[in-house]
């Protein structure tokens, strides 16, 4: 919603300018009323100019911070790792990669040796597999780029939630239909909504704070 | 220009003072302000997440995995169990099976994580050349080592020598293999303190030098000449535990304590009764008992000769004459003969930690053979457990390595883990001998010490929570020791660097780990590796092999001699003189000053003077005011050696002569901690050893005191030294035990009675508001006064669990301490040589006064009753910990530091909090959660005892509980069903839920 509102309002922008500097301010023959009013417009071009830089410059920033191609599809990883192939398309279940979600408040991230119990016989040279090969080999961890962000000072319980049969897309999202993960940093709000619903434990310290 | 019209005023110390703020001035400011503003609004939220090459087997991300391993922090040797969370070990707890400490520790043990990943650490060798150091390679280093030996054991036997401390047998047997390889005997084991009187008495009269355990738990009545069994005395975690079974309350056995010393140390604050004698005269007290002892015919089952030259000798003395020396009344003495006669089991422990020389041995040749007047089969000696310090050799042997290598006698000096220069008083003639030319000296250490920075090579090694070995704390158990924590630098471990000092056919193992791994499956007939995994994951063997067997009195004609000659009848002119005597005591917090660099031991306060970070010297009243000296005023203290100058604080725990400071402190090294920080009396004492026992000196005669005019702000954390009638730790006399006592009804400080943190604590003309609503579980503690030693132990626990930041000892001077849990110390108004300690945290009361004056709601009542402290809503008014009666909250004034690699050990649980808030004792809500979490997955409800806070795992005395007062049945509930319940200042309505039990004061 928010980009269709962007893009027409640069478009609309876009067009006076086209306009008035194609007129240079003249009363134009068709549209009386229109003409004296592009013609007091061109008479204050220099604030009005300053302005349209404003608004461009502004249209401008918006436009490669949420428009520019691939801005909504999530952080770039080391190794072009998609959840949709793995989760969705070879429904490789979440917690044969993150093993520990059921028994540990933390997920476990897949060591580097675990993709190659796969991939050393699927696309073994494919350039991606052979990155995490070099991984493997220089004995060298992934840094994959944190996606979920929660705040410090609050300890998420995969367990608990795991037990309570809360589906992983609850929190993060449609991960199936995603190549990368968008991410998202979890507020407040998005967690107590939910434990308000269920009747869930909403002891600040008991439940998630530390 | 605007700006110049700006005026700000600001008030500066109280007078107005006007600047003109000029442009530039203006710019700076707005410039900086912005840029902080920017730069403090950004939380720095990790980018990555690091996956692991390899997933270790034994570890899930996110939980703690539990390695047994064993504490070297002192010769004790007690178990632990390291808890390690994604490769870093973030505490220390006492493993339960292990039989020294049954699973608890002490304040030193819970610190030993600070040396491991302590920033002074040194990670790589260094090489002196030219009086500076130079990093080389580990390869470098040992091939320099390597040539210096060959080249040293080619010159001939004996060239080589070296100094180790306690370690187990196999790495013994190693180093022993390695000297006689090499052809030499100079292998000597180095600890400050060897109780080499105890083992020169028992060589005397047991027929051999050994150090037997006591069995403390079964003894009626303990008398002890000044053995501090509750803080380093041979194995102070084991001997509290052993100590409060025989003496509290609640253990059934009301044994109780004597201490005749001239200081009331930490042990002796704990004693029923403490007997000031003059310095140097234990042995004439102990005499007097055995006079009075044998008189009444005890003994009598002893060999005739020895009786018959007993009571020549006992001819000479009277008990009068030993009150007159020892300047205690004579029915002091009576009084404790009665009480000796009248104990089924009594036990006489011998002389503190600290050797004081030669009085030392004739105190312990008096304790011993009272012991053995008292009963001779000596059933409260252990002679299975003997303590593993035994091994150690005497200081006159240590005194003879030094004048070896003093002569030219010795090419290569090897030193590990040892730190001679500073705890010897001869250290400057050690960093001299170490610094020779000729001489190629090497310090196997963690850090630069003052050993290490005299030597030629500093080679570090792995710490002993990084290593493969064994130790044997009791004869008869073996204790394993397995790497707890990720590698994280390349330094060797001591065994591995010695056999690869081998030639390679003569190698006794492929490396030490294997080498152990063979001993020790040999030793125990272990044949499987599935027993060698069930070794290390119990933590080591301990059951005995075979009971030994109690050995024969050699007692006759000499044994009286000696003594006669250790306490002649005329006691020597020093002694009759009254001339202030220097007591350098083992400290509590720092051992012999090994601990001194693990800020959570300099942060914690010593118990007796409440003083943290400084040295200072306890004075008695008497020698204060005739030295017109106040607390803190700096008095220098002169020997015949030199002079050391300290600040005085007055402590009435003292025989009025007798000044006492604690070793440990006064590093010219040991990393930032440490270094300069205090003052090492060790330069002040004798060089010289007993002649007998080969003994030390700890105690020396001043020939003045002075006040040097100077007065150093001390880092006190006490407010005050009594209690001012505030009823916060009581006490009540045994007899008022039985009685029902009147439970109070009104509103005075007296009648107030013991109000619940429960709704039945809850009346409407008392309270505004309504009770709380606890859902299942309303959290308590309880603490029992009559058990609490005042050790710390749960202090240093709760800085490991908690995150707590370690302030330095200027903030401590500002009043800024961040403490958790402190134990507080009250002198008696009648006898202020009579302490009482009180653990003192959070109460978590139930109308809390904090949570009414908070603007924003930060403190909050949960469901389980807890006083949680919400810290991003607080804006640090600070009027809660003005408004806390307890004075347990705390605020930080700055973003505290763990400078690299400290940050390690933090709590991942546990968020860490930033300037500008308030915190306090949370009753380890991380450890409430997860037992929470592990109930609810398993489906029941949290058993009593499963939750168990850092301070009370830790507590080696048991004196606190941790329980749900909900729970009728619970431990908790029982436990305040006494007389002895109370609630501190409970009379301010505060509904506190930390109950303490009153101390049980018991007469003599």
């Amino acid at each position: 919603m928010i980009e269709v509102l962007i893009l027409s309002f640069s478009l609309t922008g876009l067009v006076i300018g086209v306009i008035l500097v194609a007129a240079r301010g003249k009363a134009m023959l068709f549209f009386t009323d229109f003409g004296e009013t592009m013609k007091s417009l061109w008479s204050n071009r220099q604030p009005l100019g300053w302005i349209f830089c404003c608004v461009l410059l502004t249209a401008g920033f918006l436009f490669f911070f949420y428009l520019w191609p691939n801005i909504g599809i999530g952080a770039a990883q080391p190794i072009a790792f998609s959840h949709r192939l793995h989760a969705g398309h070879k429904a490789i279940a979440c917690d044969y990669c993150h093993p520990y979600a059921g028994r540990s408040i933390h997920p476990g991230m897949p060591p580097v040796e675990k993709c190659l119990h796969c991939h050393n016989y699927i696309i073994a040279n494919h350039p991606e597999i052979r990155k995490e090969h070099d991984y493997f080999n220089s004995q060298t961890p992934t840094p994959w780029v944190k996606v979920y962000y929660m705040a410090e000072h609050v300890v998420f319980n995969h367990q608990r939630h795991i037990k309570k049969e809360i589906a992983c897309e609850t929190c993060h999202g449609q991960v199936k239909q995603m190549d990368r993960l968008k991410g998202q940093r979890f507020k407040m709000g998005f967690c107590v909504q939910c434990h308000r619903q269920n009747e869930a434990n909403a002891d600040c310290w008991l439940a998630c704070h530390s | 220009m605007f700006y110049k019209h700006f005026i700000f005023t600001f008030i500066i110390s109280g007078s107005f003072q006007k600047t003109i703020m000029n442009r530039r001035t203006f710019l700076k400011i707005a410039g900086v302000g912005s840029a902080s503003f920017a730069a403090g609004c950004n939380s720095h939220p990790e980018r990555n997440l690091f996956s692991l090459v390899k997933a270790p087997e034994d570890r899930v991300t996110g939980t703690v995995s539990w390695y047994a391993s064993t504490c070297r922090e002192c010769p004790a040797g007690c178990g632990v169990l390291a808890a390690n969370r994604e490769g870093r070990v973030i505490k220390l707890e006492g493993n339960p099976l292990h039989p020294v400490n049954k699973g608890k520790l002490c304040a030193r043990g819970q610190a030993a994580l600070q040396g491991l990943y302590n920033p002074d650490r040194l990670v790589r060798p260094l090489l002196k050349t030219d009086d500076r150091w130079e990093e080389i390679s580990y390869p470098k280093a040992f091939d320099l080592l390597e040539k210096n030996i060959e080249k040293t054991a080619q010159k001939g036997p004996d060239r080589i020598g070296m100094l180790t401390e306690t370690v187990g047998d196999v790495l013994l047997a190693l180093f022993k293999a390695f000297f006689s390889h090499y052809r030499s005997t100079n292998l000597y084991v180095f600890e400050p303190f060897v109780f080499e009187s105890l083992k020169y008495v028992h060589a005397r009269v047991l027929a051999n030098p050994m150090l037997p355990g006591y069995r403390l738990d079964r003894a009626d009545l303990i008398v002890g000449f000044g053995a501090d069994f509750l803080e380093t005395w041979l194995s102070p975690v084991e001997y509290a535990r052993k100590f409060k079974n025989m003496h509290s309350f609640d253990s059934g056995q009301n044994g109780t304590f004597v201490h005749v010393a001239p200081f009331r140390s930490l042990t002796g604050a704990n004693a029923d009764q403490w007997i000031a004698c003059r310095p140097h005269t234990e042995g004439y007290f102990a005499l007097a008992l055995i006079n009075e002892v044998f008189k009444r015919g005890r003994g009598r089952k002893l060999t005739t000769p020895f009786r018959a030259s007993l009571n020549r000798m006992l001819r000479n003395y009277n008990t009068e004459m030993a009150a007159n020396i020892c300047g205690v009344s004579q029915w002091q003495i009576n009084n404790l003969v009665f009480s000796l006669m009248e104990a089924k089991r009594p036990l006489v422990l011998s002389s503190p930690t600290a050797s004081a020389g030669t009085s030392s041995i004739g105190t312990d040749l008096a304790a011993v053979l009272l012991n053995i007047l008292l009963d001779p089969k000596l059933p409260l000696y252990d002679f299975d457990q003997r303590h593993r310090v035994e091994i150690a050799d005497s200081r006159s042997g240590i005194q003879k390595f030094w004048e070896k290598a003093g002569k030219g006698q010795m090419d290569t000096i090897l030193l590990h883990q040892v730190n001679p220069a500073y705890s010897m008083p001869s250290g400057d003639e050690i960093v001299e001998i170490l610094g020779r030319q000729e001489l190629f000296s090497v310090a196997f250490t963690h850090f630069m010490d003052q050993t290490a920075a005299a030597c030629d090579l500093v080679f570090p090694i792995k710490h002993f929570l990084e290593s493969w070995d064994s130790y044997e704390s009791k004869q008869g158990i073996t204790t394993t020791l397995q790497p707890v924590a990720g590698k994280f630098n390349d330094a060797p471990q001591v065994g591995d660097v010695f056999l690869e000092l081998f030639p390679r056919d003569k190698k006794p193992g492929a490396d030490y780990k294997a080498y152990l791994v063979d001993t020790l499956t040999e030793r125990h007939a272990i044949d499987t590796s599935i027993g060698w995994v069930k070794l290390i994951q119990s933590g080591g063997w301990f059951a005995p092999d075979k009971p030994a067997a109690t050995p024969e009195l050699t007692l006759g004609r000499q044994t009286t001699l000696l003594l006669r000659k250790l306490i002649p009848k005329k006691p020597s002119a020093a002694i009759e003189s009254d001339k202030p005597v220097l007591y350098t005591t083992s400290s509590l917090r720092f051992y012999d000053g090994r601990g001194a660099n693990r800020p959570w031991l300099c942060e914690i306060p010593e118990t007796l003077t409440q003083i943290a970070w400084q040295s200072v010297a306890l004075v008695s009243e008497s020698l204060m005011s005739a030295n017109h000296c106040k607390d803190g005023d700096s008095v220098q203290l002169r020997t015949g050696r030199g002079q050391i100058e300290l600040p005085a604080y007055t402590y009435p725990g003292l025989y009025g002569n007798a000044v006492v400071t604690s070793l440990g402190l006064g590093h010219e090294h040991y990393g930032r901690y440490a270094r300069k920080q205090g003052v090492n009396p060790v330069a002040v004492l004798d060089t010289g050893v007993d002649s007998d026992s080969g003994a030390p000196f700890y105690a020396a005669g001043l020939i003045s005191l002075k006040y040097s005019g100077k007065n150093v702000p001390l880092a006190l954390t006490s407010g005050s030294r009594s209690q001012l009638n505030r009823k916060i730790a009581l006490n009540i006399p045994i007899k008022h035990l039985g009685k029902v006592m009147p439970t109070g009804i009104g509103l005075t400080m007296d009648t107030f009675p013991m109000t619940l943190p429960l709704p039945e604590g809850y009346n409407p003309q008392r309270d505004i508001y309504p009770a709380h609503d606890h859902d299942t579980c309303r959290w308590s503690m309880v603490v029992d006064l009559d058990r609490c030693t005042g050790c710390s132990a749960c202090v240093a626990a709760c800085y490991a669990e908690n995150n707590i930041g370690v302030v330095g000892q200027q903030r401590i001077i500002e009043g800024r301490e961040m403490a958790w849990i402190r134990i507080e110390r009250y002198e008696d108004p009648e006898d202020p040589a009579s302490l009482i300690f009180l653990p003192m945290m959070c109460q978590h009361c139930d109308n809390a006064p904090c949570k009414a004056v908070c603007p924003v709601y930060a403190p909050h009542h949960s469901k389980q009753g807890l006083n949680n402290q919400i810290y991003n809503r607080c804006i640090g008014t600070r009027f809660c910990a003005q408004n806390c009666p307890y004075k347990v909250r705390r605020f930080n004034w700055f973003d505290w530091q763990w400078p690299e690699p400290l940050n390690q050990q933090l709590n991942p649980n546990v968020t860490v909090r930033s300037k500008g808030v308030m915190e306090k004792c949370s009753f380890c809500i991380q450890r409430i959660k997860q037992a929470h979490d592990t109930a609810k997955n398993e489906n029941r409800a949290i058993l009593d005892g499963e939750v168990i806070p850092a301070c009370v795992q830790t507590c080696p005395a048991d004196a606190l509980y941790f329980g749900n007062l909900m729970d009728k049945a619970s431990t908790v509930r029982k436990m305040i069903r006494t007389a002895r319940a109370y609630q501190v200042m409970g009379y301010l309505n505060t509904k506190p839920a930390v109950i303490y039990l009153k101390k049980v004061v018991r007469t003599i």
